[in-house]
């Protein structure tokens, strides 16, 4: 596993998959942003939007992108992320609907939780269902050496 | 009065002797601190100098030979995925062993004249680079200490990653920049590694890795194809001369 670190984000990445712990830069003086984690079993383009604009595209049936959104604070202790920890994906919690941006074959699951106090969005979208029992494991194992820091 | 002149002459041509002999010496010691660092005049001497064509990289060490297509001394060393940290305050891999293309490391600095050409390069058409499809390019830079991040951010290709990091540098053994390192992701190994003046040449040593692995390839396929026939090596069909098959054709076939 390599690990990679950045704005209170920890992650160990099996061989193979690729990532970034980013912030996007403020575009006006009094914004505040926050960090965004893209992963992914294959190459991430430069040229990507927070989830998986200018990726998505490019997947083939047997790849898997990961996108952890963090929000404001504002949103700690909003019921829509009353769940605590880092959670787990299961095949069912994935769907054609539950995409940001639908594309024929690619399956999406999103889940929102609070971790370390933070409150994040779980993006998941996989290549196709005929690899996802795979992929959901490769997500669960790294979701597994995922760590937030307060 | 003469002998006054004669003496000063005789003390000038000493003076002139002892500092044209000193002249000589620093040229010699000149040439000699130019040769161990590979900038041998003899256009012929092909002891570790480079055959591109290229100028010494902007390093303090030794270049190794510049090759992209092969590993004759065994030199080169496990490839090994990229972490580092990004441009813009984040932290990123980049997977390389294992990964189903290669990977060309172009190891540059925001500081060295010659890296210019290619940061001017990788910014520009990427058709212009003339790269096969399964080869990505990463660039490589120093970390944060050791380089000018503003330049950096100036001079980054906008879809290509750029990644700091010193570890990396290390790991390859990178002499200086700019450096370049071909990576055969689903094998896990670097294929060649050099330098070049122009992305010109580095282009040309990478369609010519490109042709040699194809060769390498060609061979494996035949003698698979040779083997399913019952066509061993050593076979004694496989020595036959053009006249000795052409005769054999002419001969009746037995009834």
């Amino acid at each position: 596993m390599i690990k990679l670190a950045a704005h209170g984000v920890a992650v160990g990445l099996p061989a193979g998959w690729e990532g970034r712990i980013q912030r996007r830069q403020a575009t006006a003086a009094e914004q505040t942003t926050h960090a965004v984690v893209h992963l992914a079993n294959f190459a991430l383009p430069e040229q990507r939007d927070d989830f998986g604009g200018g990726v998505t595209t490019r997947m083939r049936a047997a790849d898997v992108f990961v996108v952890l959104f963090e929000y404001g604070p504002e949103s700690v202790g909003k019921p829509l992320f009353a769940a605590r920890g880092i959670p787990r994906v299961t095949a069912d919690m994935f769907g054609s609907k539950r995409l940001q941006r639908p594309l024929p074959g690619q399956l999406g699951c999103q889940r929102f939780f609070t971790a370390g106090g933070r409150p994040f969005c779980l993006y998941v979208v996989a290549g196709s269902r005929a690899y996802l029992p795979r992929l959901v494991a490769g997500v669960n194992l790294v979701l597994s050496d995922l760590d937030v820091t307060p | 009065m003469t002998t006054t002149i004669l003496v000063v002459e005789s003390v000038v041509l000493v003076l002139l002797t002892i500092l044209v002999a000193g002249l000589l010496r620093s040229h010699a010691e000149i040439l000699r601190r130019l040769h161990e660092l590979g900038a041998g005049l003899d256009a012929d001497d092909t002891d570790d100098t480079d055959d591109t064509g290229a100028p010494g990289v902007s390093g303090s060490t030794r270049t190794r030979s510049v090759d992209l297509r092969s590993d004759p001394a065994g030199s080169f060393v496990p490839a090994a995925d990229i972490r580092g940290s990004g441009l813009r305050d984040d932290a990123l891999n980049v997977s390389i062993v294992g990964a189903p293309h290669r990977t060309l490391l172009a190891f540059l600095s925001s500081g060295c004249l010659t890296c210019q050409e290619f940061w001017t390069a990788l910014g520009g058409d990427p058709r212009a680079l003339e790269l096969r499809d399964d080869v990505r390019v990463v660039v490589v830079a120093k970390d944060a200490q050791e380089e000018s991040v503003a330049a950096l951010r100036r001079l980054a290709p906008k879809d290509m990653p750029v990644v700091l990091s010193s570890e990396a540098w290390s790991h390859y053994r990178v002499p200086g920049s700019p450096y370049f390192v071909l990576i055969d992701g689903p094998a896990g190994r670097v294929r060649g590694e050099g330098t070049g003046a122009t992305w010109q040449q580095v282009a040309t040593l990478l369609q010519q890795a490109a042709d040699d692995a194809g060769d390498t390839r060609r061979e494996v396929r035949i003698d698979r194809e040779l083997i399913a026939h019952g066509i061993e090596p050593g076979d004694p069909s496989l020595y036959r001369t053009a006249a000795q098959i052409a005769q054999e054709s002419r001969s009746p076939s037995p009834p």
